[in-house]
């Protein structure tokens, strides 16, 4: 039977199958069909996994023995730097070309134990460094609603895979906006859960403090969904929030909401995205919240701080990047020419400045004026956040500064892409969820992104504060 | 930045590059180093103070300081991951890692 992918939630495909409209056998290769069709051109996917025959059968075997979930037989895409064992997982980068994962990340442990069927590996901006997945090794990924333009980035693949139906969910990580960002970009709804909720462990790191795993999907409830499941502490990530610390009480709504008035005045922020900001606002109070201009002199540095504590983290966890045990290795007459070349030819080159920009932060004679000024900074904005949280549910922004730009645009400025995830930051650096919701389109069709930030550990505001933002947003084609 | 610091971050860094990339980083580094210098304004400015009914101020002292590290004991049954991993290298030896020589 012919099953229009285009509006399916988690919850619909759920009944479809427990009603036996179709199989699982018959979703899936809806999905592979779309994939075929449209995946040569959007680029979303870098691999498609070669055993999903075998987790369709183990998807609909769990439905005969009624040991289904809500997610049994829901299909979803993996970003690349997720490790699923016997898989490749080359975090998009050519040093990792061939690397097969020998565990499975506890993301993708608790997904199999679900019963979803795994559709294969997306693109990436390489190693997660980037906000438009342009500076991946294995070509560049169209945004599915223009396809001049950009994704978003590093989770560009993820989003384009849900956003063109190739995947009903996907998941991204974040570090610094990876999966606000696109989520944005591509019209859909994405989540970055609190720094410790969800594990890292099997998850390629790139900024070990600000890592996270998150879903994106159609719809705040499929992502909540999928976040319920991953969400859980795990002994072998020890920045893993401990199980007894998740159920403290938890008070109701304030329905106040701050929005970070000198922020959103900087320049580079495109008239059209405040203009649809402001609409969104007005809509929200429509819907019964008090939104408020606050003051948050600190949060403008977030992004100056993550650049510095990010390339700091990645030329230590790139470190091990050396062609000995695992990956691209070039052979060469002694030991330090082996590193030397190997990484030379597998880095790209975003990855060998950031590389080498954290080398220079962290050496003698820096380190101080740099990354200790940056560790106390982040201290001061996470400080001011909690503060301002004391007295709102939450702070609205823009999700990002601008609408998708142009495939090859920002790639001679680098500090204009970076500048993408300018509200994003804050997020990540003060150990906050966040989420981003689609909040509009323009004329010809391009995406606003409105962005929910909510404190630590309190995903269930933004998912409430969501659901009602999406009812108020029209549907169109 | 001159490129004679980026040689030396290179050789820190281990990577092989090419005299024209080096060039080209050491232009691109004078910007994103401006950019972040902002962090030590901003050191300066007032910080808020904390309230006592912050989340963090809560649990601080019960759950900060407590060993998140696992006993040093082996737990893998033997064998269990070898071949994986043994996949991955690129040069083996009678189920040895073969490197160059290292003195």
């Amino acid at each position: 039977m012919k099953i229009d992918l285009k509006d399916l939630t988690i919850e619909q495909v759920h009944q479809s199958l427990l009603d036996k409209d179709y199989t699982v056998r018959e979703l899936v290769d809806t999905y592979l069909e779309k994939i075929k069709e449209k995946n040569g051109e959007i680029n979303a996917y870098l691999e498609i996994y070669n055993d999903i025959s075998e987790q369709v059968k183990i998807a609909e075997e769990m439905f005969e023995e009624g040991k289904q979930t809500l997610l049994t037989g829901i299909p979803i895409a993996l970003k690349d730097n997720i490790l699923f064992e016997g898989h490749i997982a080359s975090a998009s980068s050519k040093i990792l070309e061939n690397y097969k994962a020998t565990y499975d990340s506890f993301v993708v442990e608790k997904l199999k134990k679900q019963g979803v069927v795994l559709l294969g590996r997306t693109n990436m901006d390489e190693f997660a460094m980037g906000s438009s997945t342009e500076t991946s090794a294995y070509g560049v990924t169209r945004n599915p609603l223009d396809q001049s333009r950009v994704p978003g980035g590093s989770s560009g693949g993820s989003a384009a895979s849900v956003a063109s139906d190739m995947a009903l969910v996907a998941l991204g990580t974040e570090t610094c906006g990876s999966v606000r960002q696109p989520a944005s970009f591509c019209g859909l709804v994405g989540l970055k859960p609190t720094y410790g909720a969800v594990s890292r462990s099997g998850i390629i790191a790139m900024g070990s403090s600000l890592d996270q795993v998150g879903p994106l999907g159609k719809t705040v409830r499929d992502v909540e969904i999928i976040y319920d499941v991953l969400k859980g502490h795990d002994e072998k990530d020890s920045t893993s929030i401990p199980n007894e610390l998740r159920n403290y009480s938890q008070k109701s709504l304030k329905k106040r909401i701050a929005v970070p008035r000198e922020f959103l005045q900087g320049e580079g922020i495109e008239k059209e995205v405040l203009k649809n900001f402001e609409e969104n606002c007005q809509k929200l109070k429509s819907a019964g919240y008090e939104i408020v201009d606050v003051s948050l002199p600190l949060i403008k540095y977030s992004l100056a701080v993550y650049y510095i504590i990010m390339p700091a983290e990645v030329s230590s966890n790139l470190a091990r990047f050396d062609g000995i045990r695992y990956g691209l290795s070039k052979d060469a007459d002694n030991l330090f020419d082996v590193y030397a070349k190997s990484r030379g030819k597998g880095f790209g080159k975003e990855a060998r400045r950031r590389v080498l920009l954290g080398a220079y932060i962290l050496s003698h004679g820096y380190y101080d004026a740099y990354y200790n000024t940056a560790i106390k900074v982040k201290k001061m904005i996470k400080d001011e956040l909690e503060n301002m949280f004391l007295d709102f549910d939450a702070f609205i922004t823009p999700t990002a500064p601008l609408l998708p730009f142009k495939l090859g645009e920002k790639l001679n400025d680098p500090i204009s892409m970076y500048l993408c995830d300018i509200f994003s930051a804050p997020a990540n650096l003060a150990d906050l969820s966040s989420i981003s919701i689609p909040s509009g389109k323009t004329k010809e069709g391009l995406a606003y992104g409105i962005q929910i930030t909510a404190p630590f550990l309190r995903e269930d505001i933004l998912f409430t504060i969501g659901k009602d933002f999406e009812k108020l947003v029209p549907k169109e084609i | 930045m001159q490129i004679e610091d980026i040689k030396k971050l290179a050789n820190l860094a281990r990577i092989d590059m090419s005299e024209d990339e080096m060039k080209e980083l050491a232009k691109d580094f004078d910007p994103i180093l401006a950019y972040v210098s902002q962090v030590q304004e901003a050191v300066k400015l007032k910080p808020v103070g904390q309230e006592e009914t912050s989340f963090t101020k809560k649990i601080e002292g019960d759950y900060f300081l407590h060993n998140v590290m696992r006993e040093d004991i082996v737990t893998n049954t033997k064998g269990e991951y070898t071949e994986r991993i043994e996949k991955q290298m690129p040069d083996t030896q009678d189920g040895y890692l073969k490197v160059k020589q290292i003195l």
